[in-house]
């Protein structure tokens, strides 16, 4: 064995540099928040099943409107005139209902439209000011908490069904701006109880201790620190409320203080077929209320999904 | 404990107080009213409409109607005297002292825009056609949610499992009135005609229930009146327990999960107890605590929930009424139904809390 000699031997350091030159790139595929959530959700299949669902309905309330639009004064001339109605047929697959003889299909695809829309819209109102409400009461606590949370002691107090209906039949003539206005105004309680929990916690973790040792101003906090952590939750129960928010707007339509007939929506369509159902026809009834119930049931199956993916940690 | 119920029944009078505030802002703010109903009525001229508005202090401002509604102002007086009553005392003081009667301050909720009858009384009779239907509904739905939790929770992933969980989502998914109307088609419809499609009494065996000539009926001949509310029952309250069931069903299951998932159940098991014993003496046992505060919370919610079944049905209840005063912009009478259901609402509340610490003797207040 010879001695080393310093200096003849091949520099180790450059040595690592060649061969790490070649070699030792690891390709490490990086995956972001998001793409590690879309891979939980996947995995989830009646989540996916339900996606589905809920692009197709989205879909036919787009396009739909487009090739067979609704025309409320409008009265079709039926080939032929049956008081009752007809039950589903080549022509009309869906029947047509009593009385004007329209076809259920028809009103289905154009209710596609104002449901989701009112469903959609609402909870986005309902999100945001119980977001607001809920990150400023957590975060600022006393005074501003308490009185914020006694306020909301009040509204879940109220029956809220009864207080939606009499709101919507007082204020809302029919319109469908000041309905979605009105069911987003109902909903936001417990998102904001939701995400005032959240805050109080996350507002005692070091970063924002250091955040705000930076010397961040507290809408910086809120929004860009806090905010974001508190993500997961909220849109669980955000997709939740869109389901409430669908099936609460077909029974304030349906008991006819909700949206004005001109717009029909799965709920008015069918505030007169309780009349025709003792003669037989329900075809009227039936394939708007499956409409809800799939719809609802995707947007479930979602929200499991979302639960899923984004917040692993809270299990059955 | 003592201590702690009268501190929640205190608390409790701020909430109410605020929602009557919230509620009196929201009825009348809105635009119409109940002289909206004359709307077509070409006899019904601007001056008769100024005369029914101050008949019913409708063209008060809204804090003063709301202030006499209260029953702190005295309708009689004008200016800062409202708040004296007829005896020289402050108006909120108890009628005896002064000589003040209007308002819930001293336990008159007004009268009916629409009936002209007192709202109290209107609300007491219609308050026993919900309380029959709402209670059978009740009954039924606990039993029949406990059976299904509990069976599916002890054969779990079972087919009869995985049948209750997809019914719990279908019935959740499912919308009161559109089951309604399809219970009606399927049992009263051109087909199966065989049960009635609404109402509380036969019209034409039976006079209207809750009507002057309706008890003498009843105590005439009971049986034939009593199997006639059966049949009339069976369809909204079928609507009630199915809707309800649903969410009821999994919460049982998964409790009843839990419990059978701790250390005392495998002990018990491990002693050799009988399952039986095990199932229900150990696990029921303390499954059910959580399920006993959820359903005191529902409990509030049957009456709002009955508002489209009694509708769907002509149900003589107060859901029906609520709809009905909706319609006319009856204020007193929409007033008056929604304290009474807020009250539930923080009565059952409370229960609930008070319930839970009987029955788990860990819980202290």
């Amino acid at each position: 064995m010879t001695p080393v000699q310093p200096g003849s031997e091949p520099d180790i350091v450059d040595l690592i540099r060649k061969e790490g030159a070649v070699d030792y790139e690891v390709g490490l595929e990086s995956l972001n928040q998001w793409q590690l959530a879309w891979r939980r959700f996947r995995k989830h299949r009646l989540a996916l099943v339900g996606l589905g669902i809920l692009i197709f309905f989205i879909a036919v309330a787009i396009v739909g409107p487009v090739f067979m639009p609704f025309e409320f004064d409008v009265i079709p001339s039926p080939d032929k005139i049956v008081y009752q109605g007809r039950p589903p047929s080549l022509q009309h697959p869906f029947g047509e209902t009593g009385g004007l003889q329209r076809d259920v299909l028809l009103l289905v695809i154009n209710g596609a439209r104002t449901s989701l829309f009112i469903g959609f819209s609402s909870m986005f109102i309902g999100v945001v000011v119980g977001t607001v409400v809920g990150s400023v009461a957590g975060y600022f606590g006393g005074l501003v908490d308490n009185v914020l949370m006694r306020i909301v002691d009040v509204m879940l107090s109220l029956p809220l069904l009864f207080v939606i209906l009499v709101a919507s039949r007082f204020f809302g003539n029919g319109n469908v701006v000041l309905i979605i206005i009105i069911f987003g105004l109902f909903s936001w309680m417990t998102i904001s109880r939701l995400t005032r929990s959240l805050f109080l916690s996350i507002r005692e973790l070091e970063f924002v201790q250091a955040a705000r040792a930076v010397g961040l101003s507290d809408r910086r906090i809120i929004f860009r620190h806090i905010l974001p952590n508190a993500m997961s939750p909220i849109i669980v129960s955000a997709s939740l409320l869109i389901a409430a928010n669908i099936i609460a707007e077909a029974f304030v339509s349906f008991l006819g203080f909700g949206v004005n007939p001109i717009y029909p929506t799965w709920g008015n369509i069918l505030s007169n077929a309780l009349t025709f159902i003792p003669l037989g026809n329900w075809w009227w009834p039936a394939f708007p209320g499956l409409a809800i119930i799939f719809t609802v049931l995707a947007v479930n199956f979602i929200g499991d999904g979302l639960r899923d993916a984004l917040d692993p940690r809270s299990k059955e | 404990m003592s201590k702690y119920i009268i501190r929640r029944l205190i608390q409790a009078i701020p909430v109410l107080f605020g929602i009557t505030i919230v509620v009196y802002a929201i009825l009348l703010a809105a635009p119409g009213g109940p002289t909206a109903r004359f709307a077509n009525n070409p006899k019904f001229t601007e001056a008769d409409r100024e005369k029914f508005k101050k008949a019913w202090g409708l063209d008060q401002p809204i804090p003063v109607q709301y202030c006499r509604w209260m029953g702190i102002c005295n309708p009689e007086n004008e200016g800062l005297a409202v708040f004296i009553g007829s005896t020289g005392w402050p108006a909120f003081l108890p009628t005896s002292i002064s000589g003040t009667t209007n308002g819930l301050l001293h336990g008159d909720l007004g009268v009916s825009i629409d009936t002209g009858e007192a709202v109290a009384s209107r609300i007491a009779r219609a308050a026993l056609p919900t309380f029959i239907l709402a209670g059978n509904a009740l009954v039924i739905w606990i039993l029949v949610a406990l059976l299904i939790g509990v069976y599916a929770a002890i054969h779990r992933y079972s087919l009869f499992d995985q049948a209750a969980t997809v019914f719990a989502y279908v019935g959740y998914a499912m919308p009161t009135f559109w089951l309604g109307i399809m219970l009606i088609f399927l049992f009263s419809g051109p087909g199966l005609n065989i049960l009635p499609a609404g109402g509380m009494t036969e019209t034409r065996l039976s006079p209207p229930f809750g009507s002057d000539t309706y008890w003498p009926y009843f105590a005439a001949n009971p049986a034939t009146a009593i199997v006639d509310i059966v049949k009339h029952l069976i369809l909204p309250v079928f609507t009630l327990v199915v809707v309800n069931i649903a969410g009821d069903s999994r919460f049982i299951r998964s409790s009843m999960l839990e419990a059978l998932g701790q250390d005392y159940v495998r002990t018990a098991k491990a002693k050799g107890l009988p399952v039986r014993v095990v199932i229900f003496k150990h696990a029921l046992r303390n499954a059910l605590l959580p399920v006993v505060t959820n359903i005191g919370l529902e409990i509030p919610f049957l009456f709002t929930g009955a508002i489209v079944t009694e509708t769907i049905f002509s149900w003589p209840g107060i859901g029906r009424m609520t709809i009905e005063a909706t319609r006319s912009f009856d204020y007193p009478t929409l007033m008056g139904l929604l304290l009474i259901t807020s009250a539930l609402v923080v009565l059952a509340n409370l229960i609930a809390d008070i319930t839970y610490a009987i029955v788990d003797p860990r819980i202290k207040y």
